[in-house]
This record gives structure tokens, C-alpha cells and sequence, in this order.
């Protein structure tokens, strides 16, 4: 027993010690525990081994991901020298004073440029179009669709699907022909089923699922430089697409009205959907036959077409920040100048990360590395993101509270939805004095 | 006993045990699948239909033990031609072991976090109870002014949700010094569990005839003495009850040890559901992360079940 | 100034050791001042906050809105909706845990073989980790790889998506989690009466319904009333499960909707303002069942 706490009393000294930055040249990462983070882990390896200065990548589980960061924000803590942010999080990260402004540095090493345009806009830049700049991208993702190429590639399939559709069976290229796909497929005597999508309302997986038709469609949530939302996020193309996803939502599992990215993933191990909608850090789970027998019979294909010809894809991802509060933020800052060298970017993209660097998703060692990797690349330069606001989070409850029932419950109509959606928008902008 | 047992009554014993085991048997089918994930293969666990009957393996334990990440591109067959069965299985299985620069494969953090618990649980527990049994003690036999108000402020204690006083309690420890330390965290379970332990223990006080404390006091025990001598024995059946109680919370405890520690002092309930990061959530490693985290609990219960299940036989001093 | 609970014969002979009220206040301040030091300063900073439009990840200068929050809140027709809903999971779930909890102690309260294994058997549940029993049951409901529906032979039944059903299903995890609970408690209670009443009241004939209400009742009421208070309070505050398994408008719970305001939105402000009217509502209820079990005991 006193072992015990003679050992908890040194252990608490020590933290002491740790918190009062105790000469030791360290750099500590927070980031969400998931495997693009162990991959950061061993690039940094490299780091060390040039320079001798040790980083540490921090991890907590996604749900508390978000928690964690900016508590240590409230408290003004140094405990994190950089994190890797989600793209929603730069209006807080910045407005509120945690990460360090980046502009100058973009500007010195041409970041801008270096950079897919969109992943720069989508987790580098706020407020949107200001030019200033909060993250470097760290890790791109999007929303794509994995399929079953052989379900598509069967011949009996095909005559049928043929004769039906008047038009030849293969990956859609609009959403209109991903819903002929899905109706075709969606056999439940025979246990299997159309399509996944996203439809957890607990945060954003579904906000994000709807985001990819709706911007495909041609409509915006809003207008990102004067919020005003009545005639955008309620116009008629963005009722049709709220209407399209309901019908998705109709090709899918039974009880799927709770589902992200495992069971967008199981869904297609266990062989119940011909597509599933996920988030491309998701894939590689997909095509590891050890892990998904179907492995070589899944194909991978970006979001398809809106009816207008316009193609969108919902953006996911991270970028590092400085945290305002570190007491390293020359070195992270030197830590920032090394990570954006394109021999590491491309290291990073060997070990797993998702690079934005322009040259290397261009290159064709990238496109042909893996099966999803193509469509990785077409996404990226198609990519959009949700409101990145301090106050996003809100605009995400009230977009659930408004699309979930229609959805998964099948209450009320997209019209409703839709409208009702603005006027929460609108009263939720005002409240921050974003509008008159 | 000298009951006689008539056939009516012993027919109701019977159907009573009937009866039981037939609510053990429902109570343990989700305990069984939790059980069993914990020995099937990757790809035996969720799969449609569920999978019954299984080749049992021990690769999730593996697993569980040491530091993976999902094999990215092709496999380096000649690592897995000289790896040993247990690497190959973990392997089959898509993952690949991380290793440090000698080739020793790196562990995970479970070890750590179990002892953590372990530690943790033990001091918290020890500290709620007896804090909790002199202070029901006080309560019982004494009269102290305003002890309605102040048994219900001990239970209001426990009324508000974590989630409210989440962020005063960590800029509060954060200004100490206690976020993620053992000492912070005891301290927490131990408040925590404090007013269960206190109303509980003053139940089962309050059930105990004064009359054996006033005896022993005419025959010239001290106050002090009667209590350690004459109601703690008695009192045993409540201990043992509080204590399994405040060990099963401080145990599972999920919420604050996420929130208030880092990697020096977390416990393991926070560590167990981390297999989620992946795209394909390994249930075979929770499960068996959770079946070995079950085991001191239900060890613990078990080695006092006597106590919890005895009742007062003194005699029949009844008020 | 009311008399000590102690008989004359205590205080009659002069006595060495400690005096009674030195006892006392040995026994009982030590605990009161380390809750009052580790329960009030959060509970005075939140209540500080409720007060406020105070948002945790922003550093805008904090401002006093005075009774604001309240107001809003309670206008607000989302939040009483939250509210019903989470008395209806209370009731559910209490409810249920007391029929099963109470009822195994009654079935387990005799000279059976292995009474100690199975009752630690019975116990399981409650001894599994909250976060993970919220993630397996998840599993287990799903009609395509879970065995929910096979057990129950309800082929093909959605029980997490579907909106009248899903409030059920949470409850019958938490009921599954808790019952034992109730029933070790009340099994403590239950083996506490002594056979010598339940031997009188054989020989006077008595019927078992009779025995039952006038014997074992009150005599278990005070540990089964003790359970209930903290399975209530538990329950109002139910978050994990409820979480993880299912997030629709028809199961948003309080202390859902609480975490979401205080670590989505960061309305930090706004969602002290409502764990205080939680506080409340709660507070109001507990009062109910203690002075209930303050009249018990003094019968």
C-alpha cells in the first residue's frame, strides 16, 4: 500500500516536473487515436533522427477528441505544442486566439501553392476568402464510395439491369444513376441491400452524407462571406437533393438509422450493399483482404454528378496548428517548415497519411499505390466544406434536428425541413451577430 | 431450520430455482457474446448471421497486448515466413506489429492502465468506505444539528451529471497539479462514491439494535471501543455490500478518468473502446479487452459473497 | 435543544475516552469538509456560469446575463421535450429494474445449492464497463449480425431506428445493466429478517400474500427505497448508453442534450443553466423518496 502511493506521489512530481517544461526539447502533437495518427508517429521518427528534437503524437479517442483540445484551450494550457485540428474547428481555433496565425508563413513558403487549392481553402483559410491562414493540410479526406465490382461486373446483373435502365450497368457517374444502382440492388428477401450512407446524427456523419448531394445538386448551405441562408439552404435544388437522400436512405440495411463509418465498412465486409458511402481515411480497412474478404472484388469511385453536371464532395481532414499557449512555438513553428518539404509529404503518403500536396496526389506513384487512391485524387480537387464558424456545432444540431426526423423517421417533407432549417440558421447567425 | 418443509413449499423452491436459472441463463446470453467475441477471429465477429459456433483463437489477447497498426500495401511475406505463430496469426488478421528499433515488439498501454485501475480502484474504495462508515456511524447513533440537510447535501453530491462539472474540475485541477495522477483521481472516486457509501452504511447501521453498544458501554467499553468491537462486526453484511458497490463504480469509471488524465494515470475503461479509430472496429480486442478487465471485479464480488449474503443471526434484540 | 439519541444507562457511568460529541465531530467533519471542498467550488463555478454567456472555446470577454439562460431555456419547448422523455426513461427503467431486481432477491432469498456463485453470476452485468456494454449492444440489436432478434425470435425487428421502439431498447440495456443492483441490495435486506417472524407467522397460518405485505415489505423497504433513490438518480443522468446506442430526437436524453450543448456547442453558460434545473427537478424528486424513508424508519 505505501508502495503504492509512494509511487502515485512520484508520479504526480514528476507531471509537476514535465508541466514546468523541464529543459527537455520535446514537441507534443494531439491529435484523435486512429491509424493516421500511428502513422504520424513513425514519420516523426524521422524527424528526430534529423534534427534530435523528439515529437510525440498524443492521442484520444475521436468522441473526445474535440473535448480535450480545447479544454486545454480554456485553461490555457501548454500541454500541446501543435494539434491537428478538424477543418470545422479553425473559426474557434482562430476567433477565440488558440492557434497561431500562419498567413506570414504561408506567404514565406508558398504554402498556398503547394497545396491543393481546395484542402488550403477547406482547412487552412478563415474566415472564407480573408487570405488568412490558421493550418497547415495534414491529412486530406473526403467522401467517396466503395462498390462491389463484381456484383457490377456480373453478366446476368447486367442484362438485367440493362433491360431495366436502358442503360449499361457500371460505376455512376450522376446520382441519379447511383439511385437506379441502389433500386436495382436492394433485395432484402435475399439479405442484400441497395447502399450505406451515413445517418448518425450524433455529430456530423450525416450533415456531411446530405452536404455531398446537396452541393452536387448545385445549391450552397448559405452564402459563406454574408450568411444569409433563406434562398439557399431552402431553394428548390436543396429540397430536391434532401429528397434524393431520403430515397438512398430507403436502399439501405434494416435499422440503419444510426450509421458512420464502421458500419458503412461492415456493411460491405459482411457482403449486405452493392455502395457504400465513407470517408476515404476509412478505405484502407477495405482493401486489406486479411480484414475484408472481398477485398479484390471492392472498387473504389468519387462522388458522381448532380443533374446540373456540378460535382462535389463533402470534405473531411485535418490540418496542424500551432496551439497559441505552447512554449515551443519556434520550434514547432521549424517543426512546420520540415513537414511541408515535398521528400516528407511523399514519406507521409508512402506510410499512410493522406497528403495534399498537389505535385505528389498528381504524380502516378501516387494515383496507382492503392485501389482508392484515384479516387482520392479526383475528390480533393472537388472538394467542400461545411460553415467553419465558432458556432458550427450548433448549425450541425440544428441541421440534425431538422434532417434526421425526415430521413430515418419519414416525418414530415424536405420543404419543411428545409425552411425550417433556414429560420434556425438565420436565428442562430443573428445570436452571433453575423446578420442584422 | 427447523421449518418443516411442506411438498407446497418445497415445490415452490424448486420452481423458484427453475426460475432463476432461467433469468441466469438471459441475464448471460449478451455476457456469453461478449465472452465469445473475445476468442473468435477478425472476421468471425460481426458477421451476418452471427456467427455461433467459431474456432476459438487467442489472437485477440495478442492483440491486446501489444502495439499494431493495419497492414498498409502488400505484406512482407519474408517478416511473415520468419515470424513466430502468434505473429502470423496477428498478421492474417491485416495487422502488422509495430517494432522499436532493436526489433522488440512495442506493448500496448493496457498493462499500464489496468494496473492503474487496479490502484486506483483499491485506494478509492477503502477511502470511501471507511470515510463513509465512521461518518454513517456519526449520523446513526449521534444527534447532529440539521442532519437531515446535511445527509441530503451528501447526496446531492452525487446528483449533477459529469458532464456540468467537467470543466470546473479541470481547470481545478489543472491549477494543483492533478490532472492525470493517481492522487487526483482517487480523490475523485472517493468523493464520488462518498455519499453512496454513507447513506448505504447508515442503512444497514441504523438496523443495528443500540442496546448492544449501550451494554458494552455499562460493562465500561469506551464509545471508540464499542463501535470497532461491537457494531463493525455486525455491520459486515453492509461493508462488504458498500464495498463491492464502490469498487464495481470506481472501476468502470468512464467519464472523468477520459476527461481528467492523459497517459501517466489513465485507467482502462477510456483505453478499451480505442480500437474504434480504425476504419473496421476490432470487436475481438474489446471483447477481450473487457473480459480480462472483468475478472478482479468479479473476483472481488465473489470472495465476498458471504458476507454480502449474511444476514443479521445474532438473536432476536428487535426494537 | 434535543436529547442525544442514547439511553441513560450510557450516560450514567463517567466513562474514559473520548467524550460522544468528540467522536461525533471526529466521524462526521472530516467527510463533510472534503465534499463541501471537492462538490462546491464546481458547483459554484457552474452556478457562476449559468449565469452568463460564457463559451468555453472562445475568449470572448465573459458576460452577466443574469437569469437569461433560465428563461430561454425554460421557453424552450425542445428542452421540455427532453424533459417527458427522459421521465419516461426514468419510469421505464426504475420500474423495470425494481420487477427484475426485486424479483430475483425474492427467488434467491432461500437455502439453495451455489447461492453464492449464482448471485455473483447475476452480478455480471453490473460489473461490465459502461462505455463498452453501450458499444456491444449496439451490435446486438442490429437485425443483420446481432442476436437480439434471434433470441427473441423477432426476425427482422429494428430496434435502434426505429423511433417508438428505440426508448425501449435503451431501457432494456439498462435494466439488463442494473436489476442486479436492486436485487443484491434487496437480497441484503431480505436475508436481514429473522426467520423466528416468518416461523411465528407460519404457525399463526398466515397467507403468503399476507406475509409478504406485512412482514417482508416493510422490513426491506428501507435498503430497497435506498436503491431506488440512487437508481433514480443514475438514471436521470443516464448518458453513455443512451449515446452510443441511438441518437434520434425520440431518445435524446437530458444529459445528452447537456453534453452536446457543453462540448458541441460549447455553450458553456447556457448548459450549466440547464444541469441546474436538471439539479432541481431532481432534487425535488429525491426529497420526495427520503422523507418517505425518514417515515418508514420511524414506524
Amino acid at each position: 500500500m505505501l508502495k503504492l502511493f509512494s509511487r502515485a506521489v512520484a508520479a504526480a512530481a514528476l507531471l509537476t516536473f514535465a508541466q514546468l517544461g523541464y529543459a527537455q526539447q520535446k514537441l507534443t502533437i494531439l491529435w484523435a487515436e486512429w491509424d493516421p495518427a500511428n502513422y504520424l508517429q513513425e514519420l516523426v521518427k524521422d524527424y528526430e533522427k534529423q534534427t534530435g528534437i523528439k515529437v510525440v503524437v498524443e492521442t484520444t479517442p475521436w468522441s473526445d477528441f474535440q473535448n480535450k483540445a480545447f479544454k486545454e484551450f480554456t485553461a490555457k494550457g501548454s500541454a500541446y505544442d501543435m494539434v491537428v485540428g478538424d477543418s470545422q474547428w479553425l473559426g474557434a481555433g482562430s476567433t477565440g486566439g488558440h492557434y497561431v496565425d500562419l498567413t506570414d508563413f504561408f506567404k514565406k513558403h508558398k504554402v498556398a501553392e503547394i497545396m491543393a487549392p481546395a484542402t488550403v481553402k477547406g482547412y487552412a483559410e478563415y474566415p472564407g476568402n480573408s487570405g488568412k491562414y490558421w493550418a497547415v493540410p495534414l491529412e486530406g479526406d473526403a467522401n467517396g464510395f466503395a462498390y462491389r465490382k463484381d456484383w457490377f461486373e456480373d453478366p446476368k446483373e447486367m442484362a438485367a439491369f440493362k433491360a431495366k435502365y436502358k442503360y449499361d450497368l457500371a460505376v455512376p457517374k450522376t446520382w441519379k444513376e447511383l439511385g437506379d444502382i441502389a433500386e436495382f440492388f436492394h433485395r432484402p428477401a435475399e439479405k442484400r441491400y441497395g447502399l450505406s450512407i451515413y445517418t448518425d446524427n450524433g455529430y456530423d456523419a450525416m450533415v456531411m452524407g446530405v452536404e455531398n448531394v446537396i452541393f452536387s445538386y448545385g445549391a450552397e448551405l448559405g452564402d459563406f462571406s454574408t450568411y444569409k441562408v433563406q434562398g439557399f439552404i431552402n431553394s428548390k435544388e436543396s429540397i430536391e437533393a434532401l429528397n434524393f437522400y431520403k430515397k438512398l436512405y430507403g436502399y439501405t440495411p434494416p435499422d440503419w438509422g444510426k450509421t458512420f463509418f464502421q458500419e458503412a465498412n461492415q456493411a460491405i465486409t459482411e457482403g449486405l450493399v452493392s455502395m457504400s458511402m465513407n470517408y476515404f481515411a476509412f478505405f484502407p480497412a477495405l482493401a486489406n483482404p486479411a480484414t475484408n474478404k472481398y477485398a479484390k472484388q471492392t472498387g473504389y469511385f468519387a462522388m458522381p454528378k448532380g443533374p446540373s453536371g456540378k460535382q462535389f464532395a463533402a470534405l473531411g481532414g485535418q490540418g496542424l496548428s500551432v496551439v497559441t499557449y505552447s512554449k515551443n512555438k519556434d520550434a514547432s513553428m521549424k517543426f512546420l517548415e520540415w513537414f511541408i518539404r515535398e521528400d516528407v509529404q511523399k514519406r507521409w503518403a508512402q506510410l499512410g497519411g493522406y497528403t495534399c500536396n498537389t505535385a505528389i496526389l498528381k504524380s502516378d506513384e501516387f494515383r496507382k499505390a492503392t485501389p482508392f487512391n484515384e479516387a482520392f485524387y479526383q475528390s480533393m480537387f472537388m472538394v467542400k466544406d461545411f460553415w467553419a464558424v465558432p458556432e458550427f456545432a450548433e448549425l450541425l444540431t440544428a441541421a440534425n434536428k431538422r434532417w434526421h426526423p425526415f430521413i430515418v423517421g419519414g416525418k414530415g417533407t424536405a420543404e419543411e425541413a428545409q425552411n425550417g432549417l433556414a429560420k434556425d440558421w438565420e436565428a442562430i447567425f443573428k445570436k452571433y451577430g453575423r446578420t442584422k | 431450520m427447523a421449518q418443516v418443509q411442506s411438498r407446497a413449499s418445497r415445490w415452490w423452491n424448486r420452481a423458484a430455482v427453475a426460475l432463476a436459472l432461467l433469468l441466469l441463463l438471459v441475464m448471460m446470453i449478451p455476457l456469453y457474446w461478449i465472452g465469445s467475441t473475445a476468442f473468435k477471429a477478425r472476421s468471425d465477429a460481426t458477421t451476418v448471421p452471427p456467427t455461433v459456433f467459431f474456432k476459438p483463437e487467442i489472437t485477440p489477447f495478442i492483440k491486446l497486448f501489444t502495439s499494431r497498426v493495419q497492414q498498409r500495401g502488400d505484406r512482407d511475406n519474408e517478416a511473415y515466413a520468419n515470424a513466430p505463430w502468434w505473429e502470423k496469426q496477428v498478421m492474417d488478421g491485416g495487422d502488422r506489429f509495430i517494432k522499436d528499433e532493436k526489433g522488440n515488439i512495442e506493448s500496448s498501454g493496457y498493462v499500464s492502465r489496468f494496473v492503474n485501475s487496479i490502484v486506483i480502484a483499491v485506494t478509492s474504495t477503502f477511502l470511501a468506505v471507511a470515510l463513509g462508515t465512521v461518518t454513517a456511524y456519526g449520523f446513526s447513533r449521534f444527534h447532529m444539528p440539521g442532519e437531515d440537510d446535511w445527509l441530503f447535501f451528501i447526496l446531492s453530491t452525487r446528483m449533477l451529471p459529469p458532464v456540468v462539472v467537467a470543466i470546473p474540475m479541470f481547470l481545478m485541477y489543472r491549477a494543483v497539479g492533478l490532472v492525470d495522477t493517481h492522487v487526483g483521481l482517487i480523490i475523485l472516486y472517493t468523493a464520488f462514491n462518498l455519499s453512496f457509501s454513507v447513506w448505504l452504511m447508515k442503512g444497514f447501521i441504523d438496523e443495528i439494535p443500540k442496546e448492544y453498544e449501550e451494554a458494552a458501554l455499562v460493562d465500561g467499553y469506551t464509545r471508540m471501543e464499542a463501535f470497532f468491537k461491537i457494531v463493525l462486526p455486525q455491520a459486515t453484511t453492509g461493508i462488504a455490500a458498500t464495498a463491492v458497490f464502490c469498487f464495481i463504480t470506481a472501476w468502470n469509471e468512464y467519464a472523468f478518468a477520459l476527461m481528467m488524465t492523459n497517459k501517466v494515470a489513465q485507467t482502462a475503461p477510456p483505453y478499451i473502446p480505442s480500437q474504434l479509430g480504425s476504419g473496421l472496429t476490432d470487436w475481438t480486442v474489446i471483447a477481450a479487452g473487457s473480459l480480462l478487465f472483468l475478472i478482479p471485479v468479479a473476483l472481488f464480488t465473489f470472495f465476498l459473497r458471504d458476507h454480502l449474503l449474511r444476514g443479521v443471526t445474532f438473536g432476536a434484540i428487535r426494537r | 435543544m434535543t436529547q442525544p439519541a442514547l439511553s441513560s444507562a450510557g450516560l450514567a457511568a463517567p466513562r474514559r475516552g473520548m467524550s460522544d460529541l468528540a467522536i461525533r465531530n471526529l466521524f462526521i467533519i472530516p467527510t463533510i469538509v472534503f465534499l463541501i471542498v471537492f462538490n462546491i467550488f464546481p458547483l459554484l463555478y457552474s452556478l457562476g456560469y449559468s449565469f452568463t454567456d460564457y463559451r468555453a472555446s472562445m475568449n470572448d470577454p465573459v458576460q452577466f446575463v443574469g437569469l437569461q439562460n433560465y428563461r430561454e431555456l425554460l421557453a424552450d419547448e425542445y428542452v421540455w421535450a427532453n424533459f417527458t422523455l427522459t421521465a419516461k426513461y426514468v419510469i421505464m427503467s426504475v420500474v423495470g429494474q425494481v420487477i427484475v431486481g426485486f424479483g430475483a432477491a425474492l427467488l434467491l432469498n432461500r437455502a439453495i445449492p451455489a447461492k453464492g456463485l449464482l448471485t455473483t453470476l447475476l452480478m455480471l452485468p453490473m460489473m461490465m464497463c459502461m462505455a463498452v456494454v453501450g458499444l456491444f449492444w449496439q451490435l446486438l440489436y442490429n437485425p443483420s449480425w446481432g442476436i437480439v432478434n434471434f433470441v427473441f425470435f423477432t426476425e427482422g425487428k429494428v430496434w435502434l431506428s426505429d423511433p417508438e421502439v428505440a426508448l425501449l431498447a435503451i431501457a432494456i440495456t439498462d435494466i439488463w445493466m442494473w436489476a442486479p443492483f436492486v436485487m443484491l441490495l434487496s437480497l441484503a435486506g431480505l436475508s436481514a429478517i429473522p426467520p423466528s417472524l416468518y416461523e411465528a407467522a407460519a404457525i399463526d397460518r398466515a397467507s403468503r400474500w399476507f406475509v409478504f405485505r406485512r412482514i417482508t415489505l416493510p422490513l426491506v423497504a428501507p435498503l430497497l427505497l435506498i436503491a431506488i433513490i440512487f437508481r433514480t438518480m443514475e438514471a436521470f443522468k443516464t448518458f453513455d448508453i443512451a449515446f452510443v446506442m441511438a441518437s434520434m430526437d425520440e431518445t435524446e436524453l437530458v444529459a445528452i442534450k447537456l453534453y452536446k450543448m457543453a462540448f458541441h456547442e460549447w455553450q458553456t453558460g447556457r448548459s450549466c443553466a440547464l444541469a441546474y434545473i436538471v439539479l432541481l427537478a431532481v432534487l425535488a424528486i429525491t426529497n420526495v423518496y427520503v422523507k418517505y424513508l425518514n417515515r418508514l424508519k420511524a414506524r
